[in-house]
């Protein structure tokens, strides 16, 4: 189950980041996306380690808690998108198939005229579509 | 089986060894399983906590044996999947409540167990490990293979078993306390792992007795209570925090960071956990994590309150008023108080909360602490707080000040459009009681007074009664709503004028001091840049906000002296050109004035010196020269002034300008040597105060464009004597036009012609013109005469006219490249500017070399300068032979129509050396008017030279009849008929 989803900025700035979990655990998630942030880094700022994830947007896994695990993905504008999951065996590409929607759906999104790029994702259209991706989102649903 | 495995790992077979502990953990593993499955204590031998104890305490003993094994065999990747399978296994193995602690303090010691084997195996780790990460070829990633990852996770289960013990404690009801109530003593681990026993002592046996589950309870209570688990914790951390700095893993140090200031505040160290809350919170602010901020501020908060500091405290809680929410979560959750630290959820009714909160405190209320309520903090008459925003603060989403001039430069003293623009992104309005806005001209500084404080209660906070007050009907400021406040600003001082900064004061002794901004290079607001708000604009004009700047010119005030400067004509090179100058004062007097010349080439470059060209002047290589700089007047007055001039370099002077009243009048002249025609700007700048008393300067400013001309040219001509020419071989042998060498004969006079053109626009007065010598020598090697020409005094030259000077030449050497000299050219204007005319301007022009050579053979020609129609009369060519050679010659004469001649038409002949050769010819001419010889042709054999006389040369001309010049004024009218005839 997914425990949360991020969109973060360029400038490492939270745009968007919604909890699924029902609890009231804000600020630990905040924490897990902040701290991911320094995988993504890692991986984007070392090409030599990174050699295949260079190639595409997707970073993988990145970091690894207790109970969540944390997956990245990269646009070409340098926003991230994180996934926190609670399921400890995902496969990798239901995570794929999972960004791919999310990062659609950032880029209709941000293609709203009265958007501001950088600015934080208000939309709540934007909001229902990734929580319906979210709910749809279960461990083999996509091929 | 452990035994056996014992027994491999001493036989040094690590391989045997793993597979022996690895399946004594799985036989553990599965009677774990079991006893949880029949949820009974199987075994009799033990009651059930202590039997989650040994259970526990065996699992780690093979544990740490298999991670061992496997760590120092390379093989991490496996390690770690078996260190998280073993922390899957055990995790949810929490067992009773009373004892979870245990729990979360043995989970905390698998951590850091196993974070020290992977700190002491580091070296065996591969590095080719790194490069799978994040594929899904490993399920590894960076942090997993750092032991910083592990510590970090062992202090926080140390955390929550910390945790748990204070629950358990301040409740204070368990069961088991109940029970019992007592702490065994004499309690020590048994034999077994994993197990404890009671010593009790019956005389001289010691007798082992176990214990019952009740006791062993208590007696881990107590033991737990001796330990200072926060300084575990904190150490733990700051091992994790310094290691993943170390990995440039900024974020994870500063959540290390995060979790150790909260221990330092748990254990009441409020002076370290402040220290790291701040370096934690500057990491947030910079990205724009509100909800992490507020967390740390809501901790920063309380720090103050205990550490009894209002102004942190103050700004502490304004900024987290003015963050923007990141989360609609307007729910409080009772236990968030753990989760959230004391500033709890981030929510839009705290924010307001928050401000009512530092409102009520500045002015005057108590604020108790929300942790310890003894602590509390004021605001008082006797501490005032003032809080300072410059531009990197994040206290400028507080309050933001813009200030703008409506024009960029000013006039002294008149007044100019001044906007004062403030906003804040507090939740609710803020009223503000007085603004304060400071200048860097502190004469400008003044107060905006809200109407509703009384303007003596403001008098007298303010110490300086002199200041300007200005009321405004209400200072309030609504949420993310720019107050435009205009006034007028006047000021006295030239210069610049900036506004520095605009202090609020709220309450009686709060005050907030805001570096003044320019709307036009104003940053955005943090954490606001982000949010989709509608973009204000601080003023009203939107070019003012785009353009508008805290900084205006003041301009000097207007000169009110006239500065003349004249040039009537242009300048000559060579002259020394006077440029008068006058000082006027119309309103202004004029005070320790200050008068500054500078030449500058009009063209552009500046520096009026050509740094390649190396001219032989004396004044170095400048094309123009400011000579000097003196009183207009007589002499012994410029000597006086003279101890005043400063300063003269060749292009830039000053010179001190007397103290004037209005009607005075000052002039001098600028003395002013052109050594090149160029075209130069002169500047002359006179700076001087309007009175005695003020330094404050007023500046006025001319400039002169003046031309500097070539004032005369002068060329020169060589010619031989009339009707003589000498053989010149070298002449002779150069192709015609190949140079343009002059040659001259040895001992032969030859005449020069220098002419002298006025090139200029002005009439000019030639004084005398010689040919000098260059050489010292009192002997020359040629005599040079001057023979005639126009008149050489005083001789008035207009603009093109030409002058003319006639020389004889005589050179007595030999020489290839003989040196003649140079032409001297004395002249003035002929309507001079300056007094002083006795010594006119000397042009010199150089005489080309030239060269030398004796003549073998002279030739010239003799005949009367007219003849008669029809009276015959001789004609002479004498060729002289001026070598010791015998010389052949041959020569001709043509015939003419117009003579009839008698004497060979072609001969030939010889000169003996030293001797002259004369050919006579007896002509009568047979027309009359101006008439060509004929044609003689000389030719000298031995040097195939001939002369062919120039037409000028061999014309003659003749009368009709005996010419008679001294006509009688009877004879007039029959001559006039005989012309007509």
């Amino acid at each position: 189950m997914i425990a949360c989803v991020a969109v973060v900025g360029h400038q490492n700035n939270p745009l968007y980041l919604q909890s699924f979990t029902g609890a009231d655990d804000a600020l630990k998630l905040h924490h897990i996306v902040h701290c991911s942030l320094d995988v993504i880094d890692e991986r984007v700022n070392n090409p030599k380690r990174s050699v295949i994830t260079l190639n595409e947007s997707y970073l993988g896994l990145l970091y690894p808690t207790e109970s969540y695990k944390v997956y990245g993905y990269l646009s070409n504008t340098k926003v991230k998108f994180l996934v926190v999951t609670t399921d400890l065996d995902v496969k990798d590409t239901d995570i794929r198939s999972f960004f791919r929607r999310f990062h659609a759906a950032y880029v209709d999104a941000v293609s709203n005229p009265f958007h501001v790029p950088g600015k934080k994702i208000i939309s709540r259209i934007f909001a229902a579509r990734v929580s319906g991706i979210v709910k749809a989102f279960a461990p083999g649903t996509y091929g | 089986m452990s035994l056996v495995a014992v027994f491999a790992e001493f036989r040094r077979d690590w391989a045997e060894a793993l597979r022996f502990y690895e399946e004594a953990y799985r036989a553990l593993r599965e009677e774990t399983v079991v006893n949880k499955g029949l949820m009974i204590a199987t075994s009799t031998r033990l009651p059930p906590v202590q039997r989650l104890v040994e259970i526990r305490a065996v699992a780690e003993q093979l544990f740490f044996k298999i991670s061992t094994l496997l760590l120092h065999g390379g093989k991490v990747e496996e390690a770690i999947a078996w260190f998280n399978r073993h922390f899957n296994s055990y995790k949810h193995l929490v067992g009773l409540d009373e004892v979870s602690f245990l729990h979360w303090d043995w989970l905390s010691r698998q951590f850091l167990v196993f974070a020290e084997l992977l700190e002491t195996s580091s070296a065996a780790i591969p590095n080719t490990l790194s490069s799978h990460f994040g594929t899904p070829e490993s399920s590894l990633t960076e942090w997993e293979i750092q032991p910083a990852y592990y510590y970090q996770l062992a202090a926080n289960y140390l955390r929550e078993k910390r945790y748990c013990l204070d629950n358990l404690l301040s409740t204070g009801d368990s069961e088991f306390s109940r029970t019992s109530g007592k702490v065994p003593e004499s309690v020590m681990p048994s034999v077994f792992i994993g197990q404890s026993a009671r010593l009790v002592e019956q005389g001289d046996m010691i007798e082992v007795l176990p214990l019952s589950d009740a006791e062993y309870v208590q007696y881990a209570l107590s033991e737990a209570q001796r330990f200072q688990d926060s300084y575990e914790i904190i150490a733990l951390f700051r091992k994790a925090c310094e290691s993943f700095t170390n990995l440039k893993a900024p974020r994870l140090a500063s959540l290390c960071s995060n979790r150790m200031a909260k221990e330092y505040f748990f254990t009441e160290d409020f002076t370290d956990a402040k220290k790291l809350f701040d370096t934690v919170s500057s990491l947030y602010r910079q990205e724009g994590w509100v909800t992490l901020l507020w967390e740390s501020l809501g901790y920063l908060q309380e720090c103050s309150i205990r550490l009894d500091s209002a102004k942190d405290f103050i700004e502490y809680s304004l900024e987290m008023a003015s963050l923007p929410i990141f989360a609609n979560g307007d729910q409080e959750i009772p236990d968030s108080k753990r989760e959230y630290g004391p500033a709890g959820l981030p929510s839009q009714s705290r924010r307001e909360a928050l401000q009512s909160e530092v409102l009520s405190l500045v002015r005057g209320e108590e604020i108790v602490s929300r942790t310890d309520r003894g602590c509390s903090i004021a605001v008082t008459k006797e501490q005032p707080v003032r809080i300072d925003v410059d531009i990197i603060s994040p206290l400028r989403m507080v309050l933001l000040v813009s200030v703008a001039f409506h024009d960029q430069s000013v006039k002294p003293g008149s007044p100019v459009m001044f906007t004062l623009s403030l906003v804040s992104q507090l939740p609710c309005s803020i009223e503000v009681d007085e603004l304060e806005i400071e200048f860097n001209q502190p004469k400008c500084n003044f107060i905006i007074i809200n109407a509703v404080e009384e303007i003596s209660a403001a008098r007298s906070n303010g110490d300086n009664q002199d200041v300007r007050i200005e009321t405004a009907p209400s200072i309030v400021l609504p949420t993310n709503k720019w107050l435009r406040l205009t006034y007028d600003v006047k000021s006295d001082q030239s210069g610049k004028l900036e506004c520095l900064s605009v202090t609020a004061r709220i309450g009686k002794s709060f005050k907030i001091c805001c570096q003044a901004e320019s709307p036009a290079s104003m940053e955005d607001l943090p954490f606001w840049k982000f949010e989709g708000m509608v973009q204000t604009f601080p003023t009203k004009d939107p070019v003012l906000s785009f353009s508008g700047q805290k900084v205006i010119q003041v301009e000097e005030p207007d000169p009110e002296v006239d500065l003349i400067l004249n040039a009537s004509s242009p300048a000559l090179v060579g002259e020394s050109f006077v440029v008068p100058l006058t000082v006027i004062p119309r309103g202004h007097e004029v005070y320790s004035g200050e008068l500054k010349i500078n030449l500058v080439d009009a063209r552009g470059g500046g520096l009026l010196m050509s740094p390649r060209e190396t001219d032989p002047f004396s004044s170095g290589n400048h094309h123009v020269e400011l000579i000097s700089i003196s009183r207009m007047g007589d002499d012994d007055e410029s000597r006086i002034h003279s101890d005043k001039i400063k300063k003269i370099q060749q292009s830039f002077g000053v010179v001190s300008v007397p103290d004037l009243r209005v009607g005075d009048k000052w002039s001098c002249k600028l003395e002013i040597k052109w050594h090149k025609p160029k075209s130069v700007m002169l500047y002359a700048s006179l700076g001087y105060s309007p009175n005695s008393a003020e330094a404050a300067r007023v500046n006025v400013h001319r400039s002169l464009q003046i031309e500097g001309k070539i004032p005369i040219s002068i060329t020169h001509t060589f010619m031989m004597p009339f009707r003589r020419e000498p053989l010149l071989l070298s002449k002779v042998k150069s192709l015609p036009g190949a140079d343009q060498n002059v040659y001259l004969a040895l001992n032969e006079t030859s005449i020069l012609i220098v002419t002298a053109r006025n090139s200029s626009e002005v009439p000019l007065r030639v004084k005398s013109m010689m040919i000098q010598s260059n050489s010292n020598k009192n002997e020359t090697p040629y005599s040079i005469q001057h023979v005639g020409g126009v008149s050489a005094d005083d001789s008035l030259l207009v603009p093109g006219g030409e002058f003319k000077g006639v020389f004889s030449v005589r050179p007595k050497i030999d020489s290839p490249n003989l040196e003649l000299g140079s032409v001297c050219l004395n002249w003035n204007r002929d309507l001079t500017l300056s007094d002083s005319e006795d010594s006119g301007v000397v042009t010199e022009q150089k005489l080309p070399a030239v060269i030398v050579e004796q003549s073998p053979l002279v030739v010239s020609l003799e005949f009367p300068p007219h003849a008669i129609l029809g009276i015959p009369f001789l004609f002479y060519i004498k060729v002289s032979n001026q070598t010791n050679l015998l010389q052949e010659i041959k020569y001709s004469l043509g015939d003419t129509q117009s003579f009839v001649f008698c004497g060979p038409h072609d001969n030939a002949g010889f000169i003996l050396p030293k001797m002259e050769y004369v050919m006579s010819y007896k002509l009568v001419p047979l027309c009359s008017g101006s008439q060509q010889l004929p044609q003689a042709t000389i030719t000298s054999l031995r040097y195939s030279a001939a002369l062919n006389p120039s037409v000028t040369a061999t014309t003659i001309f003749v009368y009709p009849s005996e010419p008679n010049f001294f006509v009688a004024d009877n004879e007039k009218e029959t001559i006039l008929a005989k012309l007509n005839l």
